[in-house]
């Protein structure tokens, strides 16, 4: 076995890994060849179009298809009168209630938007069509519209999500400097430019789905669930995904639609969600509030902060949006109390957004520390040093790597944060008032095994096999680098086949965990190629290398050769001719020795019941972030704009900047539309999603968004991962909005406490 | 049945047949008739930019255009800007070197847009081409890269054609 140091920066391109690589998928995107899950070129397909309800509660008393059948082109339409013959599939976690029937097209209504029933026909415009003829009378019943609906209530505690430490009621009334406040977040969407669908096509038991997937082997379990069919019988397969921000990493009820009706009707189903019904198909962030109370000395040293926050949910499951989530791990705090309640209302089941939790959690917390920061009178900068957390205060335990402190300082004097006067409505740039605000974002290090396969071929190329996705992170890239890097072979030589469930296992693209986890499969399995080669060419008989004597070897460059130079030095291609191969394959997987049979496959690869959190070992994992924000406010029409932004990122090692940054970016600019922008607007009276659309809900567009610096202060961290990255996809978001908010607090003396901060709330 | 009708349409310098429904729009009649599935569906509703073409050289939307509105027009779509020896157009280079894209859904809109943007001479400024290019969302918010590229394409694009005219004169 090679041992093999991986080079040591975190940020400047110092081999393969850590080089700034452009993105080796970059000409399939360029040229429009990269094909997406609704581009595949299947014969016979039919097409299938939602119909959804238009009631939040109640029930469907009959669906009247008569019109619809009888339209042109129409082959079937689905109800809730059929048993579409599915059973429910486990959760993220690999928990499933013995056979109970799923039915994805329900006769009970939990929310105005739900799947009720199905078209199918010929062509696409038929379906859309005879979907209008479809008419649906319901019964209706109370509904509850959001979590100000006066019948909400005030919701259940998470007893899971309750944190604390010390007596913080007691600390709290006992310190000098109290501020308490609420903070609010509406539904957010996670509006990937590519909408969701599929196409299905069933030979025999054998189902092929083209979906767009964040987790190809999670997504087949759960098909291969709802029919009853054998795990192997399913194959998800997606080489490209148009954003996901985890609104793609499982099937959905339409998924099951489609399926079943390519299923009964025996031909390839398509089937596209629409713009508008992506809105309520699946589930964006969960509105939250919260209330937080801090407790300081004068001098600024937290005392106390105990914290009470809830999130919506659907009436019939859970998913806690954890507005305590960021709020333990921030700063040094003797003595602290988090509380988590969910309510649940007429909505589709709320899903993950990038930092779930950490996100809305992180709007609370550095809101209300930056709202501390004026009671005392203390600059907000200094504030967050004076109170930095030199351990995990929850865990108990050291941090593996924590450059907190890099990126506040850094980011600070890049930004040119001592130029700024504290006083708010003290910075004016002609008729704009001008603020500046900082904002800390946290994202915990999740950790999963997965599995690669390495092939060197004939020619000397390089293969890396894997079923893990690339969304867009640049998955395809770093993979090539990892494995490049161990070959010896330049990054353009390597070939990535991904987005395929019936290759070799990964995690899910999810927690910002999937690029350690391949990257540290593709190492091992590379590593295992190369001593293998190593291993040919100096034993086979028919290598030069064999009577050389030498006992290694080295690859660089695509060349193999004796160490220090003497002897012969071949391409690989050269070598394996010589050794009369036409492959090398490895497959490895970075399970643990003693768990690796084929249920710990199956169940590390489908569900999520492996993946460890942050604090498993004895260390605590996260990245870290600080963003420093410049608004200008224009005083008499109270518009915002994001002047300038700058933020510094501890993601540990960073495989290949270019990419990395364009993550980071992409973070912070979902957070500005997070600020300033996006908020789902619900009819109370129907609790529908009234701006079901891009032209009403709006996200960023190139005008919104000022030129954004991007900085790694990250070293390696090898607790965290084989080749010391931490994640990079979520961090980046988390802290932008309070960041945003606290800058338009000092530009104007107005504190926003409810997203989006639009211009009513500032005039 | 329904009704269709037939369609002569001259899309990246090739001529291709098809018989349709009159409502089919370009955008459906690319993806779903003619396996060119470059050009993006985004919304469908003239929100996104995604499906972004042009149409005798001017950028259309192509979610909002019937085909059978564009017979007899010149029809360009991502897959024909690049040259026919295969090199990649300066934008689509530039799209590439700036990273000025992540999951590439966006892109082959952004890209056309993009192109005429500069033909229309609107990519003088770094604020101009936001504004400019402000049609095409990109939800992985690869603005600054786009930004980046469309200034460099628009450089590399300015300097060929004055080569080009140059060579012309001579
Ligand atoms: S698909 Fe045409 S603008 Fe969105
Ligand atoms: S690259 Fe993904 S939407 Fe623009």
């Amino acid at each position: 076995m090679t041992i093999m140091e991986t080079r040591k920066h975190g940020d400047a391109a110092d081999g393969m890994v850590g080089g700034r690589f452009s993105r080796l998928d970059g000409k399939l995107k360029t040229t429009g060849g990269a094909t997406y899950a609704l581009e595949q070129p299947v014969k016979n397909l039919v097409h299938a179009v939602l119909v959804q309800s238009t009631i939040a509660a109640g029930r469907v008393v009959a669906v009247d298809a008569a019109k619809a059948k009888a339209a042109p082109g129409v082959l079937s339409v689905f109800t809730p009168e059929d048993d579409l013959g599915l059973l429910v599939a486990s959760d993220w976690f690999g928990n499933r209630p013995d056979n109970q029937p799923f039915h994805p097209l329900p006769r009970e209504v939990s929310f105005n938007g739900q799947a009720i029933a199905a078209v199918v026909a010929e062509t696409l415009e038929q379906a859309t069509e005879a979907a209008k003829l479809v008419k649906v009378s319901y019964e209706e019943t109370q509904s509850v519209t959001g979590l100000d609906d006066p019948d909400a209530g005030e919701g259940r505690l998470v007893d899971m999500l309750s944190v604390g430490w010390g007596d913080a009621e007691a600390a709290y009334a006992a310190a000098d400097i109290k501020i308490e406040a609420e903070y609010r977040t509406p539904r957010e969407y996670h509006v990937p430019i590519e909408p969701h669908g599929l196409t299905v096509k069933w030979e025999g038991d054998f189902l092929t789905v083209w979906e767009p997937s964040q987790w190809t082997h999670g997504m087949a379990r759960t098909y291969a669930e709802w029919f009853d069919i054998p795990y192997e019988n399913v194959r998800i397969v997606s080489p490209f995904i148009g954003g996901g921000f985890g609104s793609k990493a499982m099937g959905y009820t339409y998924s099951a639609v489609a399926a079943a009706a390519a299923r009964k009707l025996g031909r390839p189903v398509k089937l596209a969600v629409t713009r508008p019904q992506t809105f309520t198909a699946y589930g964006g962030r969960a509105a939250t509030r919260q209330t937080i109370r801090i407790g300081a000395t004068k001098d600024g040293v937290l005392q106390a902060i105990v914290h009470r926050g809830a999130s919506e949910t659907s009436v019939f499951a859970d998913f806690p949006e954890q507005t305590g989530a960021a709020t333990p791990l921030l700063y040094a705090v003797p003595n602290l109390s988090t509380q988590h309640r969910l309510v649940p209302v007429n909505t589709v089941t709320p899903g993950a957004l990038r930092a779930p939790g950490k996100n809305p959690s992180a709007f609370g917390l550095e809101s209300a520390i930056e709202e501390l920061s004026y009671a005392i009178g203390m600059d907000p900068l200094e504030l967050r040093l004076r109170n930095y957390a030199d351990h995990d205060y929850q865990s108990g335990k050291p941090w593996s790597t924590r450059q907190l402190r890099e990126a506040l300082t850094v980011g600070a004097e890049v930004f040119g944060w001592s130029r700024r006067s504290h006083e708010p409505r003290s910075m004016r740039d002609g008729r704009q008032l001008v603020g500046w605000g900082i904002g800390c974002g946290t994202f915990p290090v999740l950790k999963a095994a997965s599995e690669a396969l390495i092939r060197i071929l004939g020619d000397g190329s390089v293969e890396v096999v894997s079923g893990a996705i690339d969304m867009g992170q640049g998955t395809y890239t770093i993979l090539a680098q990892t494995a490049a890097e161990v070959l010896g072979v330049p990054a353009e030589q390597v070939d990535v086949k991904l987005g395929d469930s019936s290759l070799p296992g990964a995690t899910v693209a999810g927690g910002s965990m999937l690029a350690g986890a391949i990257t540290g499969a593709v190492h091992k399995a590379a590593t295992a190629a190369r001593d293998e080669l190593i291993g040919l060419a100096l034993n086979d008989s028919n290598s030069p290398f064999r009577d050389t004597g030498a006992n290694t070897l080295v690859i660089a460059d695509g060349r193999i050769s004796v160490p220090r130079g003497e002897g012969p030095s071949l391409t690989l291609a050269e070598l394996m001719s010589a050794i009369g191969r036409d492959r090398i394959e490895t497959q490895r997987n970075t399970l643990p020795e003693g768990a690796n049979g084929p249920e710990d496959h199956k169940r590390s690869w489908t569900t999520m019941a492996n993946v460890q959190g942050p604090t498993a070992g004895d260390l605590s994992m996260h990245s870290w972030c600080a963003h420093f924000v410049e608004v200008k406010v224009d005083e008499d029409f109270g518009t915002v704009r994001v002047s300038r932004v700058v933020s510094a990122f501890d993601c540990g090692r960073i495989y290949n900047p270019k990419l990395a940054e364009s993550q980071w970016r992409g973070g912070i600019i979902m957070g500005i539309g997070q600020a300033l922008l996006e908020e789902g607007l619900i009819d109370e009276r129907f609790g529908r999603v009234i701006n079901n659309n891009m032209g009403d809900y709006l996200v960023p567009t190139n005008a919104d968004i000022p030129h954004i610096q991007v900085i790694s202060v990250g070293i390696p961290d090898n607790d965290a991962s084989v080749l010391g990255g931490k994640g990079v996809g979520e961090v980046g978001i988390v802290g932008v909005a309070p960041a945003i908010a606290n800058a338009v607090f000092h530009a104007t003396g107005k504190r926003v406490r409810d997203l989006p901060i639009t211009l009513e709330k500032l005039i | 049945m329904t009704r269709t009708i037939h369609l002569s349409l001259d899309i990246n310098g090739k001529r291709h047949e098809l018989d349709v429904e009159p409502r089919v729009t370009l955008l459906d009649a690319l993806r779903e008739s003619l396996a060119l599935t470059g050009t993006k569906k985004g919304c469908d509703q003239g929100q996104c930019g995604a499906c972004t073409c042009h149409v005798d050289g001017k950028r259309v939307l192509s979610c909002l255009t019937l085909a059978a509105q564009v017979e007899g027009r010149q029809i360009t779509t991502i897959e024909g800007i690049a040259a026919e020896n295969g090199d990649l157009h300066p934008v689509q280079a530039a799209f590439i070197e700036n990273d000025a894209f992540q999951c590439g859904y966006c892109t082959p809109g952004q890209i056309m847009s993009a192109v005429a943007c500069i033909r229309e001479g609107h990519a003088g400024s770094e604020e101009e081409i936001r504004e400019y290019m402000s049609g095409n969302l990109c939800r992985c918010g690869a603005y600054n890269s786009i930004v980046a590229a469309v200034r460099e394409a628009a450089s590399a694009v300015t300097t060929g054609i004055e080569a080009k005219d140059k060579v012309e004169v001579a």
